[in-house]
């Protein structure tokens, strides 16, 4: 008799993947099955309990594969794995030095699994794995545990932003951070902070309080985590957000596909998909902005923290942390009190002893002092040491690269605090610029030019420039007073409002054919014209209007330049050629401006138009001939830090570029190139993997020569009127665009 | 023409001096081998060069003992089974290991993939000392209850053996040790489909239920094995059952008891003075009395209807549910006389 051959089938049905298959489509039916699997897999755990640490492989593997079978059913019978939850919790917690990795990795994942299966919530999830990845020696479970609770993060608030679970989870992380402040395991909060940051999770000022809290830990890496968090986090959260947005799909080509291709559900799939994905984009698109403050913005008490941070890693000399660590948290401190405007005085004294050119990475300490100042700083506690930048950086004797960084630096203190200067340093430093380096010449011109604009009369007269004098005589520049602050005093930009509405007035009256006559009507008008049903706001105003011409409406400080005004309005449609009468009229239009915010209420349409006004005016001023100096200052938000980048900006300028640098500059935008091949050959290849086809000239040109040979014979046996007229219709369709009449 | 200028330039090729040149490699030889290749693993066809004739006999158990369980090849475990059950069944018995040693080694391979090696492993046990046997009872019978729900057939069906053998051996510890009574209690139910529990979690509505669509119950093969099941379990029963005999009075061991160091491994188990908090389960029920009570409590309904069941099936299956009924029925009736015992001793201390 042959063997009974069924071997196959009862091997197919002692499978637990099979079995897990069959439960997931009926579970009711499978019920007594999966019951059996569960009481082995309780016997197996006990096995495994009895002894963890010396569980045989063969154990191990029938663990894993039960554990596996039972976290993928568990939300079908939750009655009776129940406790299936805290059996892993206890093995994982327990016993996770000593589980096998296979198992281990296993069991993190059943636990995910489980989480996603909605059988547990997030916290008690994240409750579970969290303590083990700050306490396993193991790398491997580490970064498996740290993706599972990023990654269940993410997915906890992807519908809807969680706040009960981020609450819990960053108070756990700030607890990590202030219970034991040694130890590096505030690293951990560090790393998962940073990340969530960067994907736009947590955007509040939670965070920002467990980086905070890292930065005054006392161990050194847990510090620079917090620190770099601080200086280039918010970076990093942009450049992710426009990596995303990057892949692009191209529609036309998609589409264009869709109707060659051979009809597939997969290709249909495919396209539906890139549907969604475009329609998502769109919707990005125009979903309004989030509104994201910078993590610098939303720490709480930065007066407190920047002092505490200095205090504790830089003034502290039993700190003991490297240069470049320090050099980060200067930078933290210094970023906190130039764009806070913090007062800590003990600060500029400590830089006293690292501003000499032997001192390593100097150009990072500069820029760090630049950054710390700000108009509210005193100019006694800078002055000593832009005297010995100047000093120790600045003299004939030293290298070219040194005296440019000193003056560079020096300028972008003065660039803060112009006050902190004195007349006899700032001529010398000016005089640089008829040095022999380039580099050197650059930064003693844009010092020049820095004072020109802010505090001309420290400078020496025949330095002061054209336009510098010419304020200074007209009393258009004022002195500088330390604490002085400029305050708008109206609404920015205002004025281009009003003269944007006079033009328009002016153009309706060129229509209707009526000719402006007098200042005095356009004003009338212009009052009747722009107060929409304002009459009782008018009526004061258009009384004295009528009689003077001008309203006169009294400041407390230009008491005095009233009747001067009134002058000049009369003056206005005569050239006016005396510069004492320019400083008048800008008087004068300070105080029709505030008439118009005050005459009239702003439609949100005027708001509308006003702040496209100005940005236009800003664009002016960028593309205009406005001076380099002051389009650098306009692009450039004094606020932003200053880099060692900047500082040693202009001693790169006098040099030569190498070789290497040249071509890697000629090379850069360009296709890139493996081989030595034709630029022709090179967009022919690439049109080929797009997918695009040849054209017909290329066609042409690779037609076989014998299938033309007998048009090119009959070709020169044609007669002139027969060529003439083939020529003319060839011309003519070219013209009208082929034979398909394509654009037309 | 071309292809006989080429074919001669070959056969010439082969007597031209072959020329050095600067800068270029030499041309290898015809005879080169090339041996540039890396290799993770070496397979090896034989499992032992060494000769092993009686050299070193502990060194042979152990590597025995190794094979059994580490060889992918059944016919290795196999032999290796054999042997082991050689040296073990020798007089003097040969051990190197120790029993714990060997059994923890072991006992995975109640569940093996191939039927040969857990006979074999059985003939094994069979050949321990019973003695040796019974601190183990514990970590068998977790075994055993993974075995007995295991999803295929056959070794559900030879781990019941196994469960035989242990109750021959010792019958006392078997049922008394901890979760030795109700969760091995469990997987019986389970593995019959006598299950209460199984019932409600399924939440059935209404007064039908589907027919039992288990994977094993197909052939007439399993009419044997569900017999077997029966049978095993009225051992069980009986052995839990089993009116304990007191110990006649001897002086010096109740003194023993008191004074001397005890001698039997973990004596204060049923304390559980050091292991995880049990729940009812897995609870020890050290006498008959306890084990009677909570088996009426959760158990004796259940058992109760698939004896019935089974007894209308008739054949094997009806044979053996008599034999378990009879058990019951004996049970009962000691329990009973259980129950009315105190009574007396009660009504004895009221007169006195």
């Amino acid at each position: 008799m042959p063997k009974r051959k069924v071997a196959a089938l009862e091997k197919v049905d002692a499978d637990l993947v099979s079995l897990q298959y069959k439960i997931r489509r009926d579970p009711k039916s499978y019920a007594q099955e999966f019951y059996d699997q569960w009481l082995a897999y309780d016997a197996q755990r006990q096995i495994f309990i009895s002894s963890p640490s010396s569980a045989s492989s063969e154990d191990n593997k029938k663990f894993h594969d039960l554990v596996d079978l039972v976290a993928h059913v568990a939300d079908l019978y939750p009655d009776v794995t129940a406790p299936y939850f805290d059996h892993l919790k206890e093995l994982l917690t327990q016993h996770h030095a000593v589980l096998n990795p296979d198992l281990r990795e296993k069991v993190v994942g059943s636990l995910s699994l489980l989480r996603r299966k909605d059988v547990i919530d997030s916290t008690s999830l994240l409750t579970t794995l969290f303590p083990i990845l700050i306490s396993t020696p193991s790398k491997s479970l580490r970064s498996l545990l740290y993706t599972k609770i990023v990654s269940d993060l993410r997915e906890s608030n992807s519908k809807a932003t969680n706040h009960k679970l981020n609450r819990t989870i960053q108070t756990v992380l700030h607890n990590l951070v202030t219970s034991d402040r040694t130890s590096t395991k505030g690293m951990w909060a560090c790393r998962i902070t940073r990340e969530l940051w960067r994907r736009q999770i947590w955007t509040d000022a939670r965070p920002c309080d467990v980086m905070k809290e890292a930065c005054l830990s006392d161990n050194e890496k847990v510090v620079v985590g917090g620190v770099r968090f601080f200086l280039g986090g918010d970076k990093e959260r942009e450049d992710m957000e426009d990596d995303s947005s990057d892949e692009e799909i191209d529609i036309k080509k998609v589409k264009h596909q869709g109707t060659i291709n051979k009809k597939t559900k997969k290709r249909q799939k495919a396209m539906e998909k890139a549907m969604e994905k475009i329609k998502k984009q769109e919707r990005k698109k125009h979903a309004p902005h989030p509104l994201n403050f910078s993590a610098l913005h939303l720490i709480h008490d930065p007066q407190g923290f920047a002092e505490q941070l200095f205090q504790k890693h830089l003034q502290n000399t039993k700190c003991k942390f490297s240069l470049d660590n320090k050099l980060l948290v200067l930078q933290l401190v210094t970023r906190l009190v130039g764009l806070h405007k913090l007062t800590i005085i003990s600060l500029y004294p400590w830089f006293t002893k690292y501003l000499t050119p032997k001192q390593p990475s100097v150009t990072s300490f500069l820029a760090s002092l630049a950054q710390a100042t700000h108009n509210h700083v005193p100019p006694d506690a800078i002055e000593p040491l832009v005297v010995k930048i100047a000093n120790e950086f600045v003299s004939e004797a030293s290298a070219a690269e040194v005296a440019s960084a000193g003056i560079n630096s020096i300028r972008e203190v003065a660039l803060r605090q112009p006050l902190c200067m004195s007349e006899t340093l700032l001529q010398d430093l000016v005089m640089y610029q008829k040095s022999k380096d380039k580099g050197v010449v650059m930064a003693a011109k844009g010092l020049q030019s820095l004072y020109r604009e802010v505090y001309p009369e420290l400078l020496q007269k025949k330095f002061r420039g054209k336009e510098a004098t010419m304020g200074l005589k007209s009393g258009e520049v004022k002195r500088l007073k330390f604490g002085e602050e400029q305050v708008e005093s109206g609404i920015e930009g205002i004025e281009l409002l009003e003269k944007y509405k006079e033009e328009q007035r002016l153009k309706k009256l060129a229509e209707k054919g009526e000719d402006a006559d007098g200042d005095a009507k356009m004003k009338d008008d212009d009052d009747d014209e722009d107060g929409f049903n304002s009459d009782e706001w008018e009526v004061a105003s258009n009384d004295s209007d009528s009689s003077t011409g001008w309203i006169n409406v009294e400041h407390s400080d230009d008491e005095d330049e009233g009747p001067a005004a009134k002058k000049q309005r009369r003056d206005s449609s005569t050239a006016p050629d005396l510069i004492s009468d320019e400083a008048m009229a800008a008087a004068a239009e300070a105080n029709r401006i505030s008439k118009l915010a005050m005459t009239t209420i702003l439609t949100p349409a005027d708001l509308a138009k006003l702040a496209e006004l100005r940005r236009e005016a800003q664009l002016d001023k960028m593309t205009g001939t406005v001076s380099k100096r002051r389009q650098e200052l306009i692009a450039k938000h004094i606020e932003d830090g200053v880099t060692a980048d900047d500082i040693e900006l202009p001693a790169q300028i006098g040099k030569k570029s190498t070789k290497e640098e040249r071509v890697a500059m000629a090379k850069d935008g360009k296709p890139a190139r493996e081989e030595h091949k034709s630029t022709q050959a090179i967009r022919k290849s690439k049109k080929e993997a797009e997918g695009k086809s040849s054209t017909n000239k290329e066609k042409a040109r690779k037609k076989n020569f014998l299938m033309t040979v007998g048009k090119a014979r009959a070709k020169h046996k044609r007669s002139l009127v027969d060529t003439k007229k083939r020529l003319t219709a060839h011309i003519a369709r070219s013209k009208s665009g082929g034979r398909r009449r394509n654009g037309m | 023409m071309g292809s006989s200028n080429k074919k001669k330039k070959e056969k010439k090729k082969d007597f031209n001096k072959a020329k050095l040149k600067v800068g270029k490699a030499k041309a290898k030889a015809a005879n080169f081998t090339d041996t540039s290749f890396k290799s993770k693993s070496i397979v090896v066809n034989q499992h032992t060069l060494a000769a092993l004739d009686g050299v070193d006999l502990v060194g042979l158990f152990k590597q025995h003992l190794n094979q059994a369980i580490n060889s992918k090849s059944d016919k290795l475990r196999q032999e290796a089974l054999v042997q082991l059950t050689k040296d073990l069944s020798s007089k003097p018995i040969f051990n190197p290991v120790g029993v714990p040693n060997l059994l923890t080694k072991l006992l995975p391979l109640i569940t093996d993939s191939v039927a040969n090696v857990r006979t074999n492993f059985l003939k094994l046990l069979r050949a321990l000392p019973p003695s040796d046997v019974a601190p183990h009872v514990e970590k068998i019978l977790m075994y055993i209850r993974g075995g007995m729900t295991h999803l295929s057939t056959e070794i559900r069906s030879d781990t019941l053996s196994v469960l035989d053998w242990l109750i021959e051996v010792c019958p006392d510890e078997t049922v008394s040790c901890p979760g030795g009574w109700l969760k091995t209690m469990n997987s019986f139910s389970s593995m019959l489909g006598w299950n209460p529990s199984v019932a409600s979690t399924l939440s059935v509505k209404g007064w039908t239920s589907a027919t039992k669509t288990s994977l094993n119950k197909v052939s007439k093969k399993n009419g044997e094995a569900q017999a077997k099941q029966i049978t095993t379990l009225a051992k069980f029963l009986e052995a839990g059952f089993r009116p304990e005999t007191p110990l006649p009075y001897d002086e010096q061991r109740y003194w023993d008891s008191i004074y001397r160091m005890p001698t039997t491994p973990n004596p204060f188990a049923y304390l559980n003075l050091w292991g995880a908090q049990r729940d009812e389960d897995g609870e020890m029920y050290p006498d008959r009395i306890s084990r009677q009570q909570v088996f009426e409590r959760k158990w004796r309904a259940a058992i109760k209807t698939g004896v019935m069941g089974a007894k209308q099936e008739g054949g094997v299956i009806g044979r053996a549910a008599s034999v378990l009924d009879k058990v019951l029925r004996t049970a009962e009736e000691g329990g009973k006389k259980v129950v009315e015992e105190p009574k007396i001793e009660e009504v004895e201390e009221v007169k006195a």
